[in-house]
């Protein structure tokens, strides 16, 4: 690998900070990007890296700080602006045209290549670029049917084409098998021969100490350290990455175990998740750790019949359960409160009192079978006042409440189909300090009457300060179940980020 | 202004003001039509929005769900016209055979959309711009390009137009009017009581979210088509009485007078937002205009299209921009605050 070069820096950003209403997402932090450099930015979900990389690529303009290139200060409007000033992004899931064959995709972005195509041409500089990149690939071939790494080559092609100065990979590899990563890494190292600065977002310890010549760790938005790669130790990192206040998190209250509710045995779904094994009492909490993408909402998803299993075997109050459907999984007494509220979650044209009964409208019929409307708002007004929803009148429109009380109406929504298991996905996502915490009462309030939960969460203290034991997933795969008592942060992000694996305890 | 915030939503202000529109428009063509307030006028008129009015309703169920039935012209020629041959050659029959013969071929003809669009997963703009063309094509090789002719028809089917079920001095509230005024009655509370109704809002609004609570979606889809084919087909039925004289292009260009009814009533395409009381209004709306138009001297025939279109582009737009100030309006900051008294005292500042 060649070695870093000492020169001017490319890029600089400096004394960067950007609040979102109450969440400060990034505070007083600078960057200094080399050419020739592969720059790794590591942190927790929402530390901050996806707000850096929007301002890098003009998506957002930062509060106060500068931004540098070559010694100049720029403002980038937006992405346009961004790829003419040589800074361009790759993402996770690569956006090429499917439709369009691989010359295409690398050109799409120019727009001085004359009023007629110059196909000829056009084939000639695409086959120089991925010659440059040693990559082999037909560049007459449609882009559909592309695997996963060949997609990011089109990709990297492209910026190539454009002139990039800067390339931002945001966890490129999430998605790759090992032998598509060592591909992907070839190329980068290509692209630091030829002296382009790389920003690489990663999630995976050893391939950031692989790829990496500096290693940066955001936490909560503050930059926490940047270091040449050989003077950190992974463990350091980590230690680094999660050393927020558990403090600030309203604790569980410990009460006694109830009977056994669910075992889940081997839950796989192919090419998702496997090999998932856990059981859920009465009254506890059991918090699902991982990053993004680690496959906690697809076990869930499975678990309502959404995206039903294919493999492994669930015991409900003691019977074989089969769930193919979210109907059999609301029958049985599960019920999902999803992290996606828009997506998935509620009709938001639609009123609160009809969002609450939407699940369970037969309970609001007369004999007649016509809808108790009366009913329908006495119930919504029963959860307004219990989980205390902010809004003008039950009749008011969901879509017209803030985040933290739309969780709640969905929260509603779902206490209301009276569950034995509740899982929740998310619950405190891109809700305010105070709606959280009611939230974290009220999953308190639910275990201490029995309800057994299931606690989605990628805001690390809050799963440690909720639950009783904590399943920590990677990849798609269980690491471990962790008690309380050794649930700590690094545990767990140890754990999550693949340091090494635990032996997976079935019935802790 | 508080006051009026509680009291109503949104979407009920902009019934209130399509209704200002119309008489609006009514005022206007008084000024330029001669002898435009007479009874004739309100007769002709009125029976005419009931045809759309009962197309419209069927057509609302439809778009509720996120989709659109194109094929309702045809549906209501298609049901005019063999209802009418069936009645030529049998003119013994009932009339209320007559009737539930015309839902039932409609019923029929919609329930294809639904199989197709519900189950085959085919976009309804592409089925039921298919089945517009095929229901037409089968008429025409059926008709053999005969029409039914009203002096073959019963005397009582004749008369239905003419049936009064209510005067006001001069003003006539036709039976096929008060007809159509039921069937809106009926699905108004249709949406409103019945799980069948409020799931059509639901799938609209968030197929996802729909799928997620449990509900058997396709089934909920593929019954908003045969709704609207049976209601396509009463409107045939209707068409039929109206007119008399059947030919194979009868009722072409509803489909397109529906839809327009539909969204000038307030009802999103997006799915999830309106109501058949709305779709009604729409339909007056557009009637009024439509036969308001033809006789304003005015203007010319050609250009009678060309300001219809037009009309109905400025009454949804300034829909879009009236409704996007009120939501605003009504979209208090005092909701987010998060102390619950400031909801009962706030929104003063947004008021103006």
């Amino acid at each position: 690998m060649a070695e870093p070069t000492t020169q001017a820096p490319v890029m600089e950003m400096q004394h960067v900070s950007m609040r979102f209403d109450a969440t400060q997402a990034l505070e007083d932090v600078s960057l200094t990007l080399y050419s020739g450099e592969v720059h790794a930015l590591i942190g927790e979900n929402g530390a901050g890296k996806s707000t850096l990389i929007k301002i890098m690529t003009g998506v957002h303009r930062p509060d106060t700080g500068t931004l540098q290139l070559d010694g100049q200060p720029v403002h980038i409007h937006n992405s346009q602006e961004a790829q003419s000033l040589g800074i361009a992004a790759i993402y996770q899931e690569p956006m090429v045209f499917p439709d369009l064959n691989v010359a295409e995709n690398i050109f799409i972005s120019h727009r001085n290549r004359g009023m007629v195509m110059n196909w000829g041409r056009l084939y000639k500089d695409a086959e120089a670029i991925l010659a440059q990149l040693d990559v082999k690939l037909d560049v007459r071939m449609p882009a559909r049917g592309l695997t996963l790494a060949a997609q990011q080559a089109v990709e990297i092609a492209k910026a190539i084409s454009l002139k990039v100065r800067v390339l931002i990979m945001d966890e490129p590899t999430a998605s790759l098998s090992a032998h598509e990563v060592d591909q992907l890494f070839r190329l980068v190292g290509a692209l630091r021969s030829q002296g382009v600065a790389i920003l690489f977002i990663g999630h995976r310890m050893e391939e950031v100490f692989r790829i990496a010549d500096r290693i940066t760790v955001l936490r909560d938005g503050k930059l926490i350290s940047s270091r040449p790669r050989r003077e950190v130790k992974r463990d350091q990192v980590i230690r680094e990455m999660v050393g927020r206040e558990v403090g600030d998190f309203f604790a569980k209250t410990q009460v006694e175990r109830g009977a056994l509710l669910m075992s889940v045995h081997g839950l796989s779904r192919e090419g998702v998740f496997s090999d998932v094994i856990f059981d859920v009492h009465q009254g506890e909490v059991l918090g699902f750790a991982g990053l993004i993408g680690a496959g906690r909402t697809d076990v869930a998803l499975a678990l309502f019949g959404i995206a039903p299993a294919d493999g492994g075997t669930i015991e409900f109050e003691g019977k074989a359960a089969k769930i193919h459907s979210s109907k059999q999984a609301m029958n049985l007494g599960i019920a999902y409160v999803t992290e996606d509220r828009r997506g998935l979650g509620l009709s938001l044209p639609m009123s609160v009192a009809t969002n609450i009964s939407l699940p369970t409208l037969r309970r609001y019929l007369n004999g007649a079978g016509l809808i108790r409307r009366s009913a329908e708002q006495r119930t919504a007004e029963e959860y307004r006042d219990m989980l205390m929803i902010r809004t003008p009148s039950v009749e008011v429109e969901v879509g017209k409440l803030s985040g933290g009380n739309q969780q709640k109406v969905m929260l509603s929504k779902w206490l209301n189909a009276r569950p034995k298991l509740l899982i929740l996905d998310e619950p405190t996502r891109g809700i305010d300090v105070r709606a959280k915490a009611e939230v974290h009462h009220i999953i308190n309030d639910l275990a201490e009457q029995g309800l057994a939960i299931i606690l989605i969460s990628s805001d690390l203290p809050e799963v440690l300060a909720m639950s009783d034991r904590v399943l920590v997933m990677r990849e798609g795969r269980q690491m471990g179940i962790y008690d309380r008592a050794e649930a700590t942060q690094e545990a767990i992000m140890t754990a999550a980020m693949g340091q090494h694996d635990r032996a997976v305890e079935a019935h802790a | 202004m508080n006051a009026i915030r509680r009291r109503f939503q949104p979407e009920q202000i902009r019934e209130l003001v399509l209704l200002l529109l119309i008489v609006g428009i009514v005022l206007f063509f008084g000024t330029q039509i001669e002898n435009y307030f007479s009874a004739r006028t309100f007769n002709r008129i009125s029976t005419s929005v009931a045809v759309i009015a009962v197309v419209a309703v069927g057509q609302t169920l439809v778009v509720l769900t996120r989709n659109i039935d194109l094929s309702v012209g045809s549906i209501v020629g298609f049901t005019a016209y063999v209802v009418g041959t069936q009645l030529t050659q049998h003119n013994e029959l009932a009339p209320l055979t007559v009737v539930l013969m015309a839902v039932g071929v409609g019923a029929v003809l919609g329930a294809i959309n639904g199989i197709i669009v519900a189950y085959g997963r085919v976009p309804a703009i592409i089925t039921t711009l298919g089945t517009l063309a095929i229901y037409r094509t089968i008429l025409v090789q059926i008709s053999g390009a005969n029409s039914v002719v009203t002096n073959e028809l019963p005397q009582w089917l004749i008369d239905v137009p003419r049936i009064n079920v209510w005067s006001f001095g001069d003003l006539d509230i036709r039976f096929l009017f008060m007809l159509a005024i039921v069937v809106v009655i009926v699905f108004q509370l249709v949406v409103s009581y019945l799980p069948w109704g409020r799931r059509l809002y639901a799938i609209g609004s968030n197929p996802d979210a729909a799928r997620i609570a449990g509900f058997p979606a396709q089934r909920i889809v593929f019954m908003a088509f045969v709704m609207s084919g049976a209601l396509a087909g009463l409107a045939g039925f209707m068409f039929l009485a109206r007119f008399g004289n059947i030919t194979v292009v009868a009722g072409q260009g509803i489909e397109l007078e529906s839809v327009a009814a539909v969204v000038v009533g307030g009802v999103s395409t997006n799915g999830g937002i309106g109501s058949p009381f709305g779709a009604f209004l729409g339909a007056i709306l557009i009637d009024v205009l439509q036969n308001s138009l033809i006789r304003w001297l005015a203007i010319s025939e050609f250009w009678r299209d060309a300001l219809l279109g037009l009309l109905i582009l400025l009454a949804v737009a300034t829909d879009t921009v009236i409704m996007n100030r009120l939501r605003k309006l009504w979209v208090p900051h005092e909701l987010q605050i998060s102390d619950s008294t400031a909801v009962k005292q706030g929104g003063v500042d947004h008021a103006g």
